[in-house]
């Protein structure tokens, strides 16, 4: 910039300055889609505009939130948990029939979220220890937690009459902030902490930047792995009980196709399916965007069905638009 | 800013140049590349381009290729204007480049690569395989190379990938080829056929570009040596009225660094308490009962071919395999084996082979990958805050002289002698008492060589005690205290007094002699 002189300066300020505008804007595509989409539905949708939209969104957003807030970590490290929804219907049975069968309330849901955990760190040994790719094990679990949740009740939902349980993880509220959209804070923030400020989260870029160089840095890469898979295992668990929370009951079928959402989230949010780039927080916008688009065509009175078609194809063309150059 | 210095007095003006690159410019941003370039190629010759890390050699031939489109300047093929065309057309009109990461298939067969895309057909769409694999033969054959058509590409060396490389440029009608650094990866006698490779290739009127850290085989090979420097053209010097130190001078920006590298004439060593004793070091494969001691400010040379077990040796020693037997005391304690975190906790340092792929995490900032280590190894807190590392950073960029605009860079976007220094700091971030350098100064230039070299040496200074691995000779007799000979996973021969480069080879030829004459016999016993 220094060589700049003379007449035509003005004109390459100017042009330097939109092209730095532009640039910023393609940078943050996501965000510019998402506020396109946001302010269409504003202007075209009836009383879209409202805090009552804005905390019902947020509302249907924090369980793809809290689950893109584990999925994150995985993604990140290169590899990828396909058993997330399947995980949260297991989990959400698992804590009512924990509760039906008198298991304390402050102790169930502990047990439940471990659960998820122990089942990320089966995923994490099975992808590190014996070389599976982590597309097949998670595509398996998917398969076999999905099987068991509906095999342990022959596919009956399990009620939950435990008011106390569904307060705090979905109908309460604490100083006029619904108890979902706590929890979302929370887990966002631990996720936040944990990659962005903890040598587990150094480590973790590391590992899915060049996971050989991490290696031969003596980075323990599988643990590193094995970490990232408790971690997205335990924010489903934590969602599924949430879902059964929201239906009084813990039913099978919550979970089903919820791993969609979630790694569209992750992706949208601008983190490399193939690792070492990403954001916790570009994970949670995405899963708002998903949220505000459902919830906008909604108000609209499309069917669900056309809503499915628009989502996916809005999807694709946020991620086309945010693939590194 | 007028570039002095083109010799108009080439023995080959009197033909027409095979390509022509004529006062090039590339800008990236503010940052000038390549400022007013001319650079030619004679049918039938080897011109050399040589220029530090960074100064745009690369560029200039990606501008070549068609990857890059050039500010300013021409390109003429066969006097034909072919600026500003893409790659797929200057590959049509014959460019080809050689590229250090080889871009073959390794699932496919040598014949299947070599007609990749222009396979043979017969009607309906098939693929003519007998038509195929006679051609390949028939190319193998007329170029002498010594391949077979039906092997498959993944269970070849990288020397006969190489060849494979060179022959489905030609085959695809190459009349330029560009060769990147083609011997980095190559074996002695590898080298050797290369070269007679090359010298084919100009019998039959190809030119070749020949990019090249390595002084010896480029005034072995080339008629004409062009340098880039900050972006302008040295030369072309016409090789036989010119010197290696001539050459080396022109290249540096510091004369006086390359003199200065010498190993220091007298130093005491104190060997009574090693740093690292090695006892009886073996893996399944590759190594075979290796003893040796390194002291506290000792660099200790491993000289062998590639394929000897030095790699090997090296990755043992940092706990990187499973397969390893033997005794590794380190300052009188034994350490773990198998395990790099210990070995790090113990004071082991690595500088791997490839830094690409083994050193650096190419999606990281500078910071963080020279922080990487000392995460690895819990130095320092478990709360980071975003700056966290840039001071150690800032401290080894003015140490190691790390060329870098902020510390938050990706370091893929540095040359290779600066990546190697942010390797370099990465182990030296951890305090080290032993550090394995596996040829370090592996595709980096004359400076960035002499500056390792320079580090190496006050690494030694604090008492670090040094594991040289390197395949270039010189490097070895002027910076190791000591020399051990590896052939065949057996250390041959120690030698405490070093003589010149050339005594060097020839010990370490009659040693691979010797070991493949004693084990003719007994494998024919078995």
């Amino acid at each position: 910039m220094t060589m700049k002189t003379g007449s035509g300066s003005q004109d390459d300020r100017h042009s330097f300055g939109s092209a730095a505008i532009a640039r910023l804007l393609l940078d943050n595509i996501t965000y510019v889609v998402f506020a396109a989409v946001t302010v269409f539905f504003m202007a075209v949708a009836p009383n879209f505009a409202s805090f009552g939209t804005a905390e019902a969104i947020l509302r249907v957003t924090a369980l793809v939130s809290i689950m893109a807030v584990g999925m994150s970590f995985v993604i990140i490290c290169a590899e990828i948990d396909l058993s997330v929804g399947s995980v949260a219907s297991w989990s959400g049975m698992l804590v009512a029939m924990l509760l039906e069968a008198g298991v304390p309330v402050q102790v169930a849901p502990i047990i439940a979220l471990l659960g998820g955990g122990g089942i990320g760190l089966l995923t994490g040994l099975l992808v590190t220890k014996l070389h599976i790719p982590s597309f097949l094990v998670t595509l398996g679990m998917l398969s076999v937690f999905s099987g068991l949740s509906l095999t342990v009740t022959t596919t009956m939902p399990v009620p939950i009459i435990d008011a106390d349980f569904a307060d705090v993880l979905w109908n309460g509220d604490l100083i006029g902030v619904p108890a979902p959209i706590w929890w979302t804070l929370i887990t966002v923030l631990v996720g936040f902490y944990l990659l962005h400020y903890t040598v587990f989260g150094r480590r973790v870029f590391a590992v899915g930047g060049g996971v050989t160089a991490a290696r031969f840095s003596g980075i323990k890469t599988d643990q590193t792995k094995i970490w990232a898979f408790v971690l997205s295992g335990m924010t489903a668990s934590l969602a599924g009980m949430m879902l059964a929370a929201r239906s009084s009951a813990g039913n099978p079928s919550l979970g089903q196709g919820l791993e969609l959402d979630v790694i569209a989230a992750v992706i949208i949010g601008g983190t490399s399916l193939f690792g070492g780039y990403g954001s916790i927080l570009g994970a949670v916008v995405g899963a708002v965007f998903i949220g505000t688009l459902g919830f906008g065509l909604l108000v609209m009175g499309l069917s669900s069905s056309i809503q499915e078609v628009i989502k996916g194809i809005i999807i694709i063309a946020a991620v086309a638009l945010n693939r590194r150059r | 800013m007028e570039m002095a210095t083109r010799s108009d007095g080439s023995p080959e003006c009197s033909r027409a140049a095979l390509v022509s690159m004529q006062d090039i410019s590339k800008s990236f941003g503010e940052n000038r590349v390549l400022r007013g370039i001319s650079f030619d190629v004679y049918p039938g010759e080897v011109h050399a381009l040589l220029g530090g890390n960074g100064a745009g050699k690369s560029t200039l031939m990606k501008v070549l290729m068609g990857v890059y489109a050039a500010d300013a300047g021409r390109i003429f093929l066969n006097g034909k204007d072919i600026s500003g065309e893409s790659v797929q057309e200057h590959l049509a009109q014959g460019i080809a480049m050689i590229f250090q990461e080889l871009s073959l298939l390794p699932n496919l067969t040598v014949a299947q690569n070599l007609f990749l895309g222009r396979e043979p057909r017969k009607p309906g769409w098939r693929i003519d395989s007998k038509r195929l694999n006679e051609e390949a033969r028939a190319l193998i054959e007329q170029y002498r190379f010594g391949l077979k058509a039906h092997d498959r590409v993944g269970t070849l060396g990288f020397a006969q990938r190489q060849m494979v490389e060179i022959l489905k440029a030609i085959s695809r009608g190459a009349k330029v080829l560009v060769m990147d650094e083609p011997t980095s990866s190559l074996s002695l006698r590898e080298e050797t056929q290369l070269f007679k490779i090359i010298e084919e290739l100009q019998s039959r009127g190809l030119g070749i570009v020949y990019i090249s850290h390595r002084m010896a085989e480029v005034f072995r090979l080339a008629q004409r040596i062009s340098i880039i420097k900050d972006g302008q053209v040295i030369g072309p010097l016409d090789t036989t009225r010119t010197s290696m130190p001539e050459v080396a001078s022109l290249m540096s920006t510091q004369e006086a660094d390359v003199a200065e590298t010498v190993r220091p004439a007298s130093r005491t060593i104190d060997r009574s308490q090693p740093v690292l004793r090695v006892e009886g070091l073996r893996t399944k494969r590759k190594l075979d009962g290796l003893t040796f001691e390194i002291a506290s400010g000792e660099v200790l040379g491993v000289c062998g071919l590639v394929g000897s077990g030095r790699s090997t040796l090296a990755k043992a020693l940092f706990g990187l395999l499973d397969d390893v037997a033997g005794r590794f005391i380190i300052d009188g304690k034994p350490l773990k084996i198998g395990n790099p975190a210990a070995s790090i906790a113990a004071g082991i340092g690595f500088v791997p082979e490839d830094r690409r792929l083994e050193g650096l995490v190419l999606s990281l900032g500078l910071s963080r990958n020279v922080t990487m280590a000392k995460l690895a190894a819990r130095i320092g807190p478990s709360w980071l805050s975003n700056g966290w590392g840039e001071s150690d950073f800032a401290q080894f960029r003015q140490k190691l002289n790390i060329n870098c605009r902020r510390a938050s860079q990706l370091v893929a976007e540095l040359s290779g002698g600066n990546q190697q220094k942010v390797v370099f700091a990465k182990w030296l971030a951890t305090r080290p008492r032993l550090l394995i350098l596996d040829e370090p100064t592996n595709g980096v230039d004359v400076n960035a060589k002499a500056e390792m070299r320079a580090a190496i040496r006050a690494a030694t200074a604090q008492g670090i005690a040094v594991l040289l691995i390197s395949s270039e000779l010189d490097e070895l007799v002027m910076a190791a205290d000591r020399v051990i000979l590896m052939v065949d996973g057996h250390i041959t021969r120690e030698l405490s007094e070093l003589g010149s480069e050339a005594d060097l080879h020839t010990l370490l030829q009659v040693d691979i002699a010797a070991v493949r004459d004693a084990g003719q016999p007994q494998d024919s016993a078995i």
